[in-house]
C-alpha cells in the first residue's frame, strides 16, 4: 500500500515551568519546530489543526499569528485529552482524500504561574458559588482528583485493585523518565515512596497524580509516498479509532469500569490489521496511574479486572513485555494532553529514544483520554508502510 | 462536621426549585413525566423525548452508595492539613446518581450499596444543601 498519512514532523517547545510565553506563543513555536523539523518551510503548510488546554487559546486564529495563506483546511478540535488523536487521524484523512497535503496539528498550554504550586492550577477556589456545577464543587469537588479518584474507587471495590498495583505503575514511569532528558521527574522512586506521598484524594496519592507543564507540542502529517524525500523517518499511521462511551450519571453505569478504549481499540487495531498481541509498545495516557491501567484492560492486554496484577507484573517497565509510557508519561516527563503519549511514540518508532528506546519498535498503541473518562481515541504508527 | 469547608451557595436562575426545596428539607430533582425518566437536579434535556422543560419531582431522599473518596487538602506551609471530606457517587432511589457529600460515614463500613439517607443542612450564610448520612 503506497498512499499511507505519515507524521512526517514533530516539534517541541521547552516544557514544565517554563514562564513568559502565551499558549499562543509556544504554539506557533511547535509548530515551526514541527515544519522545520519536517525539513519544510511554513509555506509548505496547507493545513492548521488547533487545540488549546483549560485557558481557551489558541483557537484559529493561530494560522494568522504564523501568517500562514491560503490554507485548504484550518479547525479547532476538541475532544479534551483525545484531541491530539482526532486531530492527526483528520489530518490522515485530509491527505489521504486530497483536501490538503500538509497539516500541522498542535496543542499549547500554559497553565502554570510563577511561584504557584502544580496542583492550584487545575484546583478551584471561590468566595461563593452560583449553579449546579457550584454546588458540586462547593461541596468538596475542587479538582478533577475526586472524579479520577471515585472511577479507580470502584475499580478497586469490584475487581480488587489495591494501591501497590497502581504504584507499580508510578514506579515503571520514572524508571522510563529517568532514561528521557525531556522529563521533569528523574528521580527513581519506589513502590515505597508511591505509598508514602501524601493523599491527595482516596485512593489516589501523590505519585498517582500527573504534573502539570507550560509548553506546546505539534507533529506535521502528509502523504507517506511524500515522506521519503523528508528530513526525518517517517511514522506510518497504520489506524486510528475513537470512543465516546457516554456513560450516562444513572443507575447501571459502567463509570470507572470500562472506558472508551475498549470500542477505539478494535477500531484502530481492525484498521490497522493487528491484534493487541502485535503491539510492541504502548504509549498511554496517564493523568493518573489509575487511567493507565484501566487502558491497558479496555485494549485487551489482559483481561478486564487483571491490569493491576499486570502492571505489578513489571511488563511496563524497561525490558518488560510491555514497554509502557517509554518517555515518562505525564506522570514523570510532561503533561501535553494527548501530545504527551503521541510525541513519545513519535521519537520510539524514528528509534530516536537514545537510552529509553525500546528494542521492538514495529507497532506502537497511542491512547488519549478527555474529560472524566468521556473521550478516547488510538493511533497506531509504525516506522513501516503498513502491509510493507 | 468533618472535612473541607463547604463553600457558601447562591442561586443562579436555574437553581431555584432545587434550593426552595433543600430549605423545606425536600430533595427535588428532574423528571419526564411522558417518558418516565428520572434525571439528576443539573440535567437540561430528556435524551428521550429532547424536552427541555423538565419538571421538578420529589424525591425520596433515599440513595446507595456507589463509589466514594476521601479527598486530601493541600498542607499548609506549618504542616497543618484541613481534615478529610468524604465525597461519593450516590444511586438515588429513583435511579440518577449524584455527586454528593458524605456526612456521619465510618471509613471502615464504605462499601458499594451502602444505603444512604439525604440530610439537609440550613448554614446562617447562603443556601441550605443536601448531604448524605448512613440511613438507620
Ligand atoms: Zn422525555
Amino acid at each position: 500500500m503506497g498512499s499511507g498519512a505519515s507524521i512526517v514532523g514533530l516539534g517541541m517547545t521547552e516544557l514544565g515551568r517554563v514562564y513568559g510565553r502565551s499558549p499562543r506563543r509556544f504554539a506557533a513555536d511547535a509548530v515551526r519546530l514541527a515544519v522545520a523539523d519536517a525539513g519544510l518551510d511554513l509555506t509548505d503548510l496547507d493545513g492548521l489543526l488547533v487545540s488549546h488546554g483549560l485557558g481557551g487559546s489558541p483557537g484559529i486564529e493561530l494560522a494568522d499569528t504564523l501568517g500562514l495563506r491560503d490554507l485548504r483546511l484550518l479547525s479547532q478540535m476538541n475532544s479534551f485529552g483525545a484531541t491530539a488523536g482526532a486531530m492527526v487521524s483528520y489530518a490522515a484523512m485530509s491527505v489521504l482524500s486530497g483536501a490538503a497535503t500538509t497539516v500541522a496539528c498542535v496543542f499549547a498550554d500554559a497553565p502554570l504561574k510563577p511561584k504557584q504550586s502544580a496542583g492550584s492550577a487545575y484546583h478551584r477556589d471561590a468566595p461563593e458559588w452560583y449553579g449546579f456545577g457550584g454546588m458540586t464543587a462547593a461541596l468538596g469537588f475542587r479538582s478533577v482528583n475526586a472524579f479520577y479518584a471515585l472511577a479507580a474507587q470502584r475499580h478497586m471495590a469490584r475487581y480488587g485493585t489495591t494501591s501497590e498495583q497502581l504504584g507499580a505503575i508510578a514506579v515503571s514511569t520514572r524508571q522510563w523518565a529517568a532514561r528521557n532528558p525531556l522529563a521533569q521527574m528523574r528521580e527513581p522512586i519506589t513502590l515505597a515512596d508511591h505509598q508514602d506521598s501524601r493523599w491527595v484524594a482516596e485512593p489516589l496519592h501523590l505519585l498517582d497524580c500527573c504534573l502539570v507543564s507550560n509548553g506546546a507540542i505539534a507533529v506535521v502529517v502528509s502523504r507517506a509516498d511524500r515522506a521519503g524525500d523528508l528530513a526525518q523517518p517517517p511514522v506510518h499511521l497504520w489506524g486510528w479509532g475513537q470512543g465516546h462511551p457516554g456513560h450516562r450519571k444513572e443507575r447501571g453505569s459502567e463509570f470507572g469500569l470500562s472506558t472508551g478504549a475498549a470500542t477505539s481499540g478494535p477500531v484502530a487495531m481492525k484498521m490497522a490489521g493487528i491484534t493487541p498481541a502485535d503491539v510492541d509498545v504502548a504509549e498511554l495516557y496517564d493523568c493518573y496511574t489509575y487511567t493507565v491501567l484501566v487502558s491497558l484492560e479496555d485494549y485487551g492486554f489482559c483481561g478486564k479486572g487483571e491490569g493491576g496484577a499486570f502492571a505489578a507484573s513489571g511488563a511496563l517497565g524497561p525490558g518488560g513485555a510491555l514497554p509502557t509510557n517509554t518517555g515518562g508519561g505525564q506522570l514523570s516527563a510532561y503533561y501535553m494532553w494527548g501530545m504527551t503519549p503521541l510525541s513519545e511514540a513519535v521519537i520510539q518508532a524514528r528509534g530516536q529514544g537514545g537510552e529509553r528506546q525500546a528494542g521492538k519498535n514495529d507497532v506502537i498503541l497511542v491512547s488519549g483520554n478527555g474529560g472524566i473518562l468521556d473521550h478516547h481515541s488510538t493511533l497506531i504508527v509504525s516506522p513501516h508502510r503498513k502491509g510493507a | 462536621m468533618e472535612g473541607v469547608q463547604i463553600g457558601v451557595l447562591r442561586r443562579d436562575g436555574r437553581t431555584d426549585a432545587f434550593f426552595d426545596g433543600t430549605a423545606a428539607d425536600r430533595l427535588v430533582i428532574k423528571r419526564c413525566a411522558p417518558c418516565g425518566l428520572w434525571f439528576a437536579p443539573d440535567q437540561v434535556a430528556c435524551p428521550g423525548c429532547g424536552d427541555e422543560e423538565l419538571e421538578w419531582a420529589p424525591a425520596a431522599g433515599t440513595a446507595t452508595l456507589v463509589t466514594w473518596t476521601v479527598t486530601h487538602g493541600r498542607p499548609a506551609d506549618d504542616g497543618t492539613a484541613p481534615p478529610p471530606a468524604f465525597l461519593a457517587l450516590v444511586e438515588l432511589a429513583e435511579g440518577p446518581w449524584l455527586h454528593a457529600r458524605l456526612d456521619g460515614v465510618d471509613r471502615a463500613a464504605l462499601r458499594e450499596g451502602l444505603p444512604l439517607r439525604a440530610a439537609f443542612v440550613h448554614p446562617g450564610e447562603g443556601e441550605s444543601y443536601v448531604l448524605f448520612r448512613p440511613a438507620d
